[in-house]
């Protein structure tokens, strides 16, 4: 599995535009920057919808009418963060596939999407009755704080990946080697 | 009764104006380069403080701390985007203004505090590294204008006789927001490109 995702990364790395936006300083980071700046969009809408279930922002708002209304600019800021993270990793293929922390985070990507799914089914489920109440019922706070502790994690493994601690060049210990997919004898980094 | 504005609109006026005359002196004058020359100082002496000398050993600390950084900047910057959303006309049309922005109001406040906290932790641990940059200073300055903005110009604005603002003037309000905001976080992410 991981020779297979290693040869995939080092055939896009054969592409000349990746190399090319790799190297280019100001295309890299701006998409990069734009990755960062979406983030006070889908993340600033997610945390005020989430927020909003446990009663800690916009109590008079009722509930379903915010997440119904700020549902279209979290998922466009979603959108953006998608477009822009798969230039990121187009541009550094090998070493992101390797990455301990990139691999941790499309894990949590996928629990958060999952959670996500499951609240949207919670919350359509769930009558009108408790809209005006300043908090959610329990299913929906547990959800809430779920997204939001996922979210946190998510971003902090996304600030990780520029840190090379336990890149497969620094020769990590044997099991971080593994889930990080190195490779024996891998020439490429 | 809802306040009126607390300083009469010809004081405002002049008050302002002497604001951007003294900001333009200070830009063209030579006390801003001293000024700048004063403070290495006490940018050398950010670093030799515990947090800095945390932030400078402790890669993953500081690591975290920028993550929060992040986080804190992300609902900032969704608060701002409802609030000035509502300003433009783009969501909540139908919540009472004054309403939607106070709440709006209360999470910025927390989102700034926590934004500043850890960045006070940053520049700590990069303190002269950060000293000699350019971009560092317009961050600085973009920083200065949203906070005086926020808390002279937009809040006592909004407030004022019950939130009944002219259309323009609230739509000015939230573009001017939106542009400031915008570029202090643009600016923050272009401090770690350089240097």
């Amino acid at each position: 599995m991981n020779r297979l995702i290693h040869d995939f990364a080092l055939w896009v790395d054969t592409h000349a535009w990746s190399t090319a936006l790799h190297e280019s300083y100001y295309m890299y980071n701006w998409i990069e920057s734009t990755h960062v700046l979406a983030l006070m969009l889908s993340l600033g809408m997610l945390f005020l919808i989430d927020l909003r279930m446990l009663g800690l922002a916009l109590p008079d708002v009722p509930a379903s009418t915010l997440a119904r209304r700020l549902n279209v600019p979290m998922l466009i800021g979603f959108g953006v963060m998608i477009a822009t993270g798969l230039l990121l990793f187009y541009a550094i293929p090998v070493r992101t596939s390797q990455s301990l922390w990139f691999r941790i985070k499309l894990v949590l990507l996928l629990a958060a999407a999952v959670n996500a799914w499951l609240f949207h089914r919670r919350m359509r489920a769930a009558s009108a009755d408790w809209d005006g109440t300043p908090r959610a019922p329990r299913s929906l706070q547990v959800g809430a704080s779920l997204s939001l502790l996922f979210w946190a994690l998510i971003v902090i493994c996304g600030r990780f990946i520029a840190y090379d601690w336990f890149d497969c060049a620094a020769r990590p210990p044997a099991f971080i080697a593994t889930v990080a997919g190195c490779i024996d004898g891998q020439v490429q980094f | 009764m809802a306040p009126s504005l607390p300083v009469p609109p010809y004081p405002r006026t002049v008050a302002v104006c002497a604001a951007i005359a003294t900001g333009l002196w200070f830009a063209l004058s030579d006390l801003r380069v001293d000024l700048w020359v004063g403070l290495l100082p006490f940018f050398e002496w950010l670093e030799t403080t515990p947090l800095g000398v945390i932030g400078k050993t402790w890669g993953a600390a500081f690591a975290v701390v920028q993550a929060v950084h992040l986080l804190a900047m992300a609902a900032l910057g969704g608060t701002v985007l409802v609030a000035d959303g509502q300003l433009l006309g783009l969501v909540f049309r139908d919540r009472p203004l004054p309403d939607l922005q106070r709440q709006c109001d209360r999470l910025f406040d927390r989102a700034l505090v926590l934004v500043v906290l850890t960045g006070v932790f940053m520049v700590c641990a990069v303190a002269v590294k950060v000293y000699y940059l350019e971009v560092f200073w317009y961050k600085m300055l973009a920083l200065a204008s949203g906070v005086l903005f926020v808390y002279l110009v937009r809040r006592p604005l909004l407030r004022c006789d019950g939130g009944s603002v002219a259309p323009a003037t609230r739509r000015l309000v939230g573009v001017a927001s939106l542009m400031i905001w915008f570029s202090v976080a643009a600016t923050g992410r272009w401090i770690g490109f350089s240097g």
